[in-house]
């Protein structure tokens, strides 16, 4: 196998991850999964790197892509932080709930394909009670402040 | 000299940034103050310029005058230039604050500065009360101040400017009480006809520069210095040290024939100064104005509508004698504009049933008098239309301040059918008010008898003159004989019209408007106290200032006769025909008395005969026609007013609809297209990152298609 045919395949490993990557993020509204897609176009260009280093040889490209892995994982971090705070704000992981940054006066983006997600009302098992009762500090139950 | 104007502006100002702040009630203090100083000291003047008379004459001059230069307030070097080569002349256009005192000047000093500080005490008593109280005595200050300066400067340029201050004047004082809608429409209505005015005396004074390349009214010598008595003398010893003549300036005036130039220039000149002089005098085709002057308060009438600001036109006529000496032809238009409008006037004020109206129409009358008396342009009559500007001043200020007293009691109403027989409440306004009628009327001891009569026997000596020395043609002639005509005819008027008034007003039954309430009663002491020294002045200043030069058979002229512009060889003396005078006098006063019976006979008792006189001109519309002020407003309303209206609301339409929807639809243009793409900023995170991939592959094709080589 010539340098040349090994480029092709590295490059086009790469272009598929980019690819896949590409049409993930623009199709998933899911926060997490797209930045997952685009941690895959990430990964597609650091196969296109890597092959073009190998083909130059040339080690620029692999060192490159060390880097990048690393700051991909602090990337990670931070984003993962992100999209946990956006998530605890509305409990919802769908990226079209956050949309303020449009023109004023331009109508809201309601999916009408997606019926509004209603929780079914949950019944989370209980246990009867066993054991003795513990002593209840009166004084205390109705003193205390209602913090 | 410099303290004349001086002090009123130094007054003006005081009471204008102090008086409502500190002086309110005692604004008047300052004002009455720096008047009376600036009267006393321009009688000092007077003094000093009569006593240099005997003495300049015998020196060479021409006249007498005495010049003080202040400073220099514009020059530019260069400005006139004329002819080529050797004889090329460029002079610098120069504005020196120049003040002169001759006779004329003199006169025209102590005048106003007398009537305005009478007019001054009795705005105190006038005006008590009025909430403008300090902002009347500033503007009145601020007058003066205007006025002594346009009489006393020694150029045009600044004459233009002080003459505009004077309109600006008049202008804040008729709209005085600005919110009154009428009072604000006249203030309007004066100041944009006399701007009519003000842009022909501009164009005269282009054409004054261009003909005679400086607009001084002095000469200037070589370093800009002012020619002294002995400099003169040298410099014509050495053949002439004089840089610049000026208009009016001496050495000019020892040669007039040749110095001035006459034809078509000299008289386009002319005719451009008295489209001026007719705004600002009220003549004839500008006349509309001064009757809807009186909105202001009547003090103000009295001042400026009366006694000084509007005999600015006829003295600037007379300070100006050499060029309408130039021009036959200007004298015959002036005098002939002076006649019409006396008898226009005259004929209108017949049937006007506002007192103060009355007034006006009979002040334009008399200025009219006083243009044809320069019109016929020889001392004699100059003199005389000086004269009776004179004692007009002091008759009319006094009927005006009469009126202004008849309204104080009458609680502001003017309307003659409202009220009569003041007599018995009034007596001082009456007795004081009948002598500035007489005044008035010329009849015989009183003030217009010398003046009027000097006038008229002026412009039947320039007919006569033009007659016996064939020097004029037979049409200048019938001219001059008619507008002496016309003027006698006046004299009849001014009889009729002025005791029609005074007998509506003080005789008949006691009749009080409701308006007048419980203060239908004599004025307080501060308005009749000039009352009564304005119609002992008004009785007795025609006899003295007549009976004192009656040696030189022109009144008035033996004294101004050392003025410059009026001292010139050349200019014809008069008629010194004693005979025809008194033929002239009998003549005018008999008119003027049997107007005056007349009036008496119509409107003292039943007014029977009125009744039926007025029925009989209504029957023939002629007092339709003078009621309705031969319908001068309405006429310019249509002829002026109308098409302008029109226009300018075509302009405003134009402005609304073309030019703002112009503008409008450049702003609107970014407006659509923003909004056009407005809809692509939805917020959508993957939208933007759609956009952006597209935006990339364009980017990507474009490379591809056009690689960088």
């Amino acid at each position: 196998m010539d340098e040349v045919q090994l480029l092709h395949r590295f490059l086009m490993v790469g272009a598929l991850l980019f690819s896949i990557g590409l049409v993930g993020f623009l199709s998933r509204r899911n926060m997490i999964v797209m930045f997952l897609a685009a941690e895959m176009m990430l990964q597609g260009i650091s196969v296109s790197l890597v092959g073009w280093g190998r083909f130059h040889n040339d080690w620029g490209g692999q060192i490159l892509v060390i880097f990048i892995l690393a700051v991909a994982a602090c990337e990670a971090g931070i984003a993962l932080a992100l999209v946990l705070m956006l998530f605890h704000q509305t409990g919802k992981l769908d990226v079209a709930v956050w949309q303020s940054i449009r023109e004023a006066n331009q109508p809201k983006f309601v999916d009408h394909q997606l019926p509004e997600e209603t929780l079914p009302v949950e019944h989370w098992p209980t246990l009867p009670p066993a054991g003795v009762e513990p002593e209840l500090p009166v004084e205390e139950m109705i003193h205390r402040s209602h913090v | 000299m410099v303290l004349v104007p001086a002090l009123p502006l130094a007054a003006a100002l005081i009471v204008g940034l102090l008086g409502f702040p500190l002086l309110k009630t005692r604004s008047h203090i300052p004002v009455i103050a720096a008047i009376g100083t600036s009267f006393v000291l321009s009688l000092f003047l007077l003094r000093g310029v009569l006593n240099d008379t005997p003495q300049e004459e015998s020196g060479g001059a021409v006249g007498v005058e005495k010049l003080v230069r202040l400073w220099r307030w514009a020059g530019i070097e260069g400005a006139y230039s004329q002819g080529e080569g050797e004889q090329a002349v460029s002079r610098p256009f120069d504005i020196d604050i120049t003040l002169r005192a001759d006779p004329l000047t003199a006169v025209m000093l102590s005048m106003v500065t007398f009537i305005s500080s009478l007019v001054a005490i009795y705005a105190v008593g006038y005006m008590h009360g009025d909430p403008g109280y300090p902002r009347f005595f500033a503007y009145v200050s601020l007058f003066v101040f205007s006025m002594t300066m346009l009489v006393s400067v020694s150029n045009f340029v600044l004459l233009y400017v002080f003459w505009e201050a004077v309109g600006l004047c008049s202008y804040l004082l008729i709209g005085f009480w600005y919110e009154k809608p009428e009072a604000a429409a006249a203030g309007k209505k004066a100041f944009l006809v006399n701007r009519i005015g003000d842009f022909g005396f501009a164009l005269g004074l282009f054409l004054l520069w261009t003909t005679y390349g400086t607009l001084n009214f002095h000469d200037v010598g070589p370093d800009g210095a002012l020619p002294t008595a002995s400099a003169e003398a040298e410099g014509e010893a050495s053949g002439g040290k004089i840089a610049v003549q000026g208009v009016l300036g001496q050495s000019r005036l020892q040669d007039p024939a040749h110095s001035y130039v006459g034809g078509g220039v000299g008289l386009a000149i002319c005719l451009c100064l008295l489209a001026g002089a007719c705004g600002k005098s009220a003549q004839f085709p500008l006349h509309v104005w001064l009757p809807d002057a009186m909105e202001g308060p009547t003090p103000v009438s009295a001042l400026i509508h009366a006694a000084t600001m509007v005999t600015a036109g006829v003295y600037m006529f007379i300070r100006c004698t050499p060029l309408l000496h130039a021009s036959p032809t200007a004298q015959a238009i002036v005098a002939s504009v002076g006649a019409f409008t006396a008898l226009l006037a005259g004929l209108i004020a017949l049937t006007q049933n506002d007192l103060k109206r009355v007034m006006a129409y009979s002040t334009i009358s008399q200025l009219g008098y006083m243009f044809l008396g320069v019109g016929t342009g020889m001392l004699a009559g100059i003199g005389a239309g000086m004269f009776h500007l004179f004692t007009h001043a002091f008759f009319k200020a006094l009927l005006f301040l009469g009126s202004g007293s008849v309204m104080h009691a009458m609680g502001g109403i003017v309307d003659m059918q409202r009220f009569s027989g003041l007599r018995k409440i009034m007596p001082w306004t009456h007795g004081t008010f009948l002598v500035g009628c007489l005044a008035l009327c010329g009849v015989f001891p009183f003030a217009g008898y010398y003046s009027k009569d000097a006038i008229l026997a002026a412009a039947h000596g320039r007919a006569m003159h033009d007659l016996v020395l064939l020097e004029g043609t037979r049409w200048e002639f019938s001219l001059y004989q008619t507008l002496y005509y016309s003027g006698v005819f006046t004299a009849l008027l001014t009889g009729l019209y002025t005791f029609r008034a005074f007998f509506m007003t003080f005789y008949g039954e006691t009749r009080v408007p409701p308006e007048a309430g419980h203060h239908a009663h004599e004025s307080p002491p501060s308005m009749v106290g000039p009352l009564v020294i304005l119609a002992v002045f008004a009785f007795g200043i025609g006899y003295i200032m007549s009976g004192s030069e009656a040696s030189h058979d022109q009144p008035f002229g033996g004294f101004l006769h050392h003025t410059p512009s009026l001292a010139f060889s050349g200019l014809p003396a008069g008629p010194h025909d004693e005979a025809s005078h008194a033929k002239v006098a009998a003549l005018s006063s008999l008119f003027a008395l049997s107007g005056i019976g007349l009036a008496a006979f119509l409107y003292l008792g039943e007014r029977r005969q009125v009744e039926r006189l007025s029925r009989l001109m209504k029957a023939v519309r002629l007092y339709q026609l003078s009621y309705g002020k031969f319908f001068f407003d309405q006429i310019y309303n249509g002829l002026i007013v109308a098409p302008l209206r029109l226009l300018a609301s075509v302009c405003y339409w134009f402005d609304q609809k073309v030019i703002d929807g112009l503008v409008n639809l450049g702003g609107w243009l970014p407006q659509a297209f923003g909004a056009m793409l407005r809809p692509l900023q939805n917020g959508l995170l993957q939208f933007y990152a759609l956009a952006m991939m597209l935006g990339l592959l364009v980017l990507i094709g474009a490379l591809l298609m056009w690689p960088v080589s």
